[in-house]
């Protein structure tokens, strides 16, 4: 594009002027001016286009009232110079000019158009790994991970997780607890929005809402999803609140389990807080799993208590408000109590059940529909 | 739904950008209120009566959960704790600073969301069938179709600057849904010779101070010469249509003046000389954009549910929400949802901020992610599972989103009239809620059956007043709020233009006299006839008469 400061020479017609008389104009010169008799009159973008596409090769220049803002529009309909007016500033003129690094729709540019530039992409990288979608697929994924993170910190295999070329549809899911913090706050390092899910099973102590809003807000999470137990559901098996006393296992279904699976019915890949140290069951957690169909990745499974403490403190992160009370991991408050010194922290939870873990990191033992 | 890509994404950062470079031009006096206006309304930023409004593109209504809980955080942080739906499924904010706007445009973008073109001279946001991907009686899914329009329109090089707004509709059955006569252009997908897509093209329709029903100008345009086909209709217009009253700038006024037979014959010598192969999209991108509108993966359940009927049986609001609000699906075992914004005494479209959250929340638990906004100012969760509509509408009812009324009486299209916007003669709002309180009782209203009745406070018509079954249009007499009433109008493949039954009535007589023309209906309706038949029947004097009747007995 040519930004002229001198008013130039050859046929010069208002935009106005209908298509046959520019046609004829055109025909018959290599430099044709069209003035814009008001910016907000469009027909020489039109007449441009016109022009170009049947076969008009000279010069097309523009003039009169015509704003930087329509520069591109200008260029992308065939002119190939601007007459500036007197005073206008050509920096704003070359800046709007390229406010856009691409378009969709094709124009009388050479520039490839985001449709061709996607088809470019396509034809040219190697057919990427389709999105994984089988177990087999994600385990194999799965384990591409895990040896490529094997000496990482979490920071790395969230950020491996959260790759878009992985294509997958990420969440986190968070209890908000003692050690819940370490973990959003490294998800809000890299990425804000990505949703995180938390059961809101109504048996929650009061702190843990509390800490909720506070650390969503301090840690700017974008998209905190509350998940509430079915109502029907909740109606029909535990219309008084007090199935934890004679079933925790079907508590923990009807409140955990089932609303999990709905709320990450659309998501191919979860993160949790899950760490080797927690408890037995969880000594051989890898950083990436499969579990029922969907990725689950762990950053924090190889840090210690100590590793989430420090983290903690060098981020100035707030504290669950149980934690001084010695409740080391915290669920619904009919099933939480606070551990001794020594005990192991999940210890709390369950007590006296033979019971350690609420089953949504489990796999699936028998259908969830109702 | 769609996901933006790298482009899309980037895209829509750079206009953000553009926008913050206008805004500070307008400020040190490089660009002046007159260049700048039209600047700022193609990013939907209007200047009101009270403050600036920004309308916020929900492209053909489809929106996910995020971007709806995005929506209500905006209207929490930025504005009064609302927002309002638009017969152009748009919501619009009525509050924001104008200092607050690149911060609301960037919070936008983060959830793919934007307020381009939704004001302007240009392509507007291309809107469709609220039940698009869930209706049985569809033959593709339009929206992939929409979003490919979407992104050809957005910042066209050619058609920034038309003579006037252009707005687009896309159905995909022979039941409109869309409403698509009342547009500029509307597109129903047929299927072609060669048994793959094709649009039977509409043009010239629009409503405004001189409505016109959109005409047919093609039977059946593949699908791959669509964009070709609408550059041409456009580039006819732009050349030809009137820039000197912005009341005949509209195509409709074109085709009408042309006759519709000139106008494609116009049509047809740019078409021939469009190069059609570059603007023929390509299979891999239609493929593309296409398998973001992929079916959910339903589950295979009974045609019928237990749980829905016992519920049926054991609650009858339940039963009556069922009746009103719960939509067949293709898929069995599921339906979709109307969310009523309609509530006796409300304003028609307006949801809070609370309401928004909750709404993601389901569409998350219960509808794959999904709700849609409709052009009659309401919301869809397009994919339930009967099995859960029992335990949806406890939740929606607890929020005052349950209001059992979609496509009755009290359903009212309204602009917001004299309360907010700077073009309007007269106020919707309080008579749309006088209506509502007037015509209230759902008994009557399960009578009356489906009667849709539109108003706007003024003459452009965004309250689709010319299209009600029952139309009323807010008018200024010497200063003084008056409404006009149409009778006989209809939005859908039978469209019309309601016919005005006499002298308009203050707001106070509206409600009444719309009251008695309901109850001449009931009395003079044959067995099962919907009042739009009646109308149809009888033509507009029984009607007229009714709504005459008391005044003239005083007077």
């Amino acid at each position: 594009m040519q930004w002229l400061e001198s008013v130039q020479n050859g046929p010069r017609l208002s935009v106005t002027t209908p298509l046959e008389e520019v046609e004829t104009a055109a025909a018959n010169t290599d430099a044709l001016v069209l003035e814009f008799d008001a910016f907000r009159d469009g027909r020489g973008f039109s007449l441009a286009s016109i022009l170009r596409e049947r076969g008009y090769a000279g010069r097309l220049i523009a003039a009169g009232h015509v704003l930087p803002d329509q520069a591109r529009h200008l260029r992308r309909s065939g002119f190939d110079a601007v007459e500036l007016s007197p005073g206008a500033d050509i920096e704003t003129w070359k800046r709007m000019d390229t406010a856009f690094d691409a378009a969709y729709q094709p124009a009388e540019e050479k520039a490839q158009t985001i449709w061709q530039r996607r088809a470019a992409a396509r034809a040219s990288t190697p057919p990427r790994e389709t999105p994984p979608k089988p177990d087999g697929d994600l385990q194999a994924l799965a384990d591409r991970l895990n040896a490529q993170v094997a000496d990482a910190g979490p920071a790395q295999i969230l950020t491996a997780a959260l790759d878009p070329a992985l294509g997958l549809n990420t969440a986190a899911i968070s209890s908000f607890g003692a050690e819940s913090a370490a973990l959003l706050h490294l998800i809000a390092e890299q990425d804000r929005s990505v949703p995180v899910v938390f059961l809101e099973t109504g048996q929650h102590f009061f702190q843990t809402l509390q800490y909720r809003s506070q650390l969503s807000e301090k840690l700017g999470l974008s998209d905190v999803r509350l998940v509430t137990p079915d109502a029907t559901e909740k109606a029909d098996l535990d219309a008084r609140d007090d199935l934890w006393k004679t079933d925790a296992d079907a508590c923990c279904d009807l409140r955990k389990t089932r609303p999990l699976a709905r709320a990450t019915a659309g998501f191919s890949a979860l993160i949790t807080g899950r760490k080797r140290y927690q408890n037995e069951d969880r000594a051989e957690l890898l950083p990436f799993e499969v579990l029922d169909g969907v990725l689950r990745i762990n950053p924090l499974a190889a840090w210690t208590a100590e590793d989430v403490e420090d983290h903690l403190v060098a981020h100035d992160l707030p504290r669950h408000p149980l934690v001084d009370q010695g409740y080391l991991s915290i669920g619904c408050w009919p099933c939480t109590r606070a551990v001794e010194a020594g005990e192991d922290a999940r210890a709390g939870r369950w007590s006296g059940l033979d019971k350690t873990e609420c089953g949504i990191h489990l796999g699936r033992s028998q259908p969830i529909a109702a | 739904m769609y996901r933006y890509d790298e482009f899309d994404a980037a895209l829509v950062r750079e206009r953000v950008e553009e926008f913050r470079d206008q805004v500070e031009r307008r400020a040190s006096g490089a660009l002046t209120e007159d260049q700048f206006k039209p600047l700022r309304l193609m990013n939907g930023v209007y200047l009101q009566l009270h403050a600036y409004m920004l309308r916020v593109a929900v492209p053909y209504g489809v929106m996910s959960g995020a971007q709806m809980r995005r929506l209500a955080h905006i209207a929490r942080v930025y504005d009064k704790g609302y927002g309002h739906f638009t017969t152009r499924c748009n919501i619009q904010y009525n509050w924001p600073a104008l200092t607050d706007l690149p911060a609301i445009l960037s919070e936008l973008a983060e959830v793919e969301m934007h307020a381009i073109q939704t004001s302007g001279n240009c392509i507007r946001n291309t809107t469709t069938d609220v039940f698009a991907g869930a209706a049985d009686d569809e033959l593709e899914d339009p929206r992939p179709w929409c979003e490919v329009i979407r992104q050809w329109s957005t910042i066209h090089p050619e058609f920034s600057f038309l003579p006037r707004k252009f707005k687009i509709a896309v159905v995909a059955a022979e039941k409109d849904r869309a409403a698509i006569r009342t547009h500029d252009v509307g597109l129903q997908i047929v299927k072609g010779a060669d048994g793959g897509t094709a649009f039977r093209v509409f043009v010239g329709g629009g409503q405004g101070r001189l409505p016109h029903i959109a005409q047919e100008i093609a039977p059946a345009v593949p699908g791959h010469e669509l964009l070709a086909y609408l550059t041409a209709i456009l580039r006819a217009w732009n050349l030809l249509g009137r820039r000197d009253n912005i009341h005949k700038a509209r195509i409709k006024i074109l085709v009408a003046s042309l006759g519709i037979d000139a106008f494609r014959t116009e049509v047809d010598k740019h078409f021939a000389t469009l190069r059609q192969e570059d603007l023929r999209i390509p299979d891999a991108e239609l493929t593309r954009i296409q398998s973001y509108f992929t079916p959910p993966v339903f589950a295979d359940l009974p045609k019928t549910s237990a749980a829905f009927d016992r519920a049926v049986l054991a609650d009858p609001d339940f039963a009556r929400f069922s009746r009103n609000n719960i939509r067949r699906h293709k898929q069995p075992g599921y339906a979709s949802v109307i969310v009523s914004l309609k509530p006796v005494d409300g304003v028609p479209g307006d949801i809070t901020d609370a309401q928004m959250d909750l709404v993601a929340d389901l569409a998350e638990r219960y509808s794959f992610d999904e709700v849609r906004a409709a052009y009659e100012q309401n919301l869809v969760l397009p994919h339930v599972r009967l099995d859960d509509t029992p335990a949806l509408w406890r939740e929606l009812l607890a929020a005052g989103l349950a209001t059992p009324n979609a496509d009755l009486v009290t359903d009212i299209i309204a602009c917001p009239g004299l309360d907010y916007c700077s073009l309007a003669n007269a106020r919707s709002i309080p008579v749309a809620q006088a209506l509502s309180r007037q015509l209230g009782d759902l008994d009557y209203q399960e009578r009356v059956g489906p009667v849709r009745i539109n108003m706007s406070g003024c003459i452009n018509a965004c309250g689709h007043h010319h299209v009600g079954h029952i139309g009323v249009l807010g008018v200024d007499r010497k200063g003084e709020e008056y409404y006009q009433i149409t009778v006989g109008g209809s939005p859908d493949e039978q469209a019309a233009l309601g016919e005005i039954v006499g002298r308009s009535l203050p707001s106070e007589e509206v409600a009444p006299a719309i009251a008695r023309a309901l109850d001449r209906y009931l009395e003079v309706r044959t067995e099962g006839e919907r009042f739009i038949d009646t109308v149809r029947r009888l033509g507009a004097d029984p009607f007229r008469d009714a709504i005459y009747e008391t005044a003239d007995a005083v007077a």
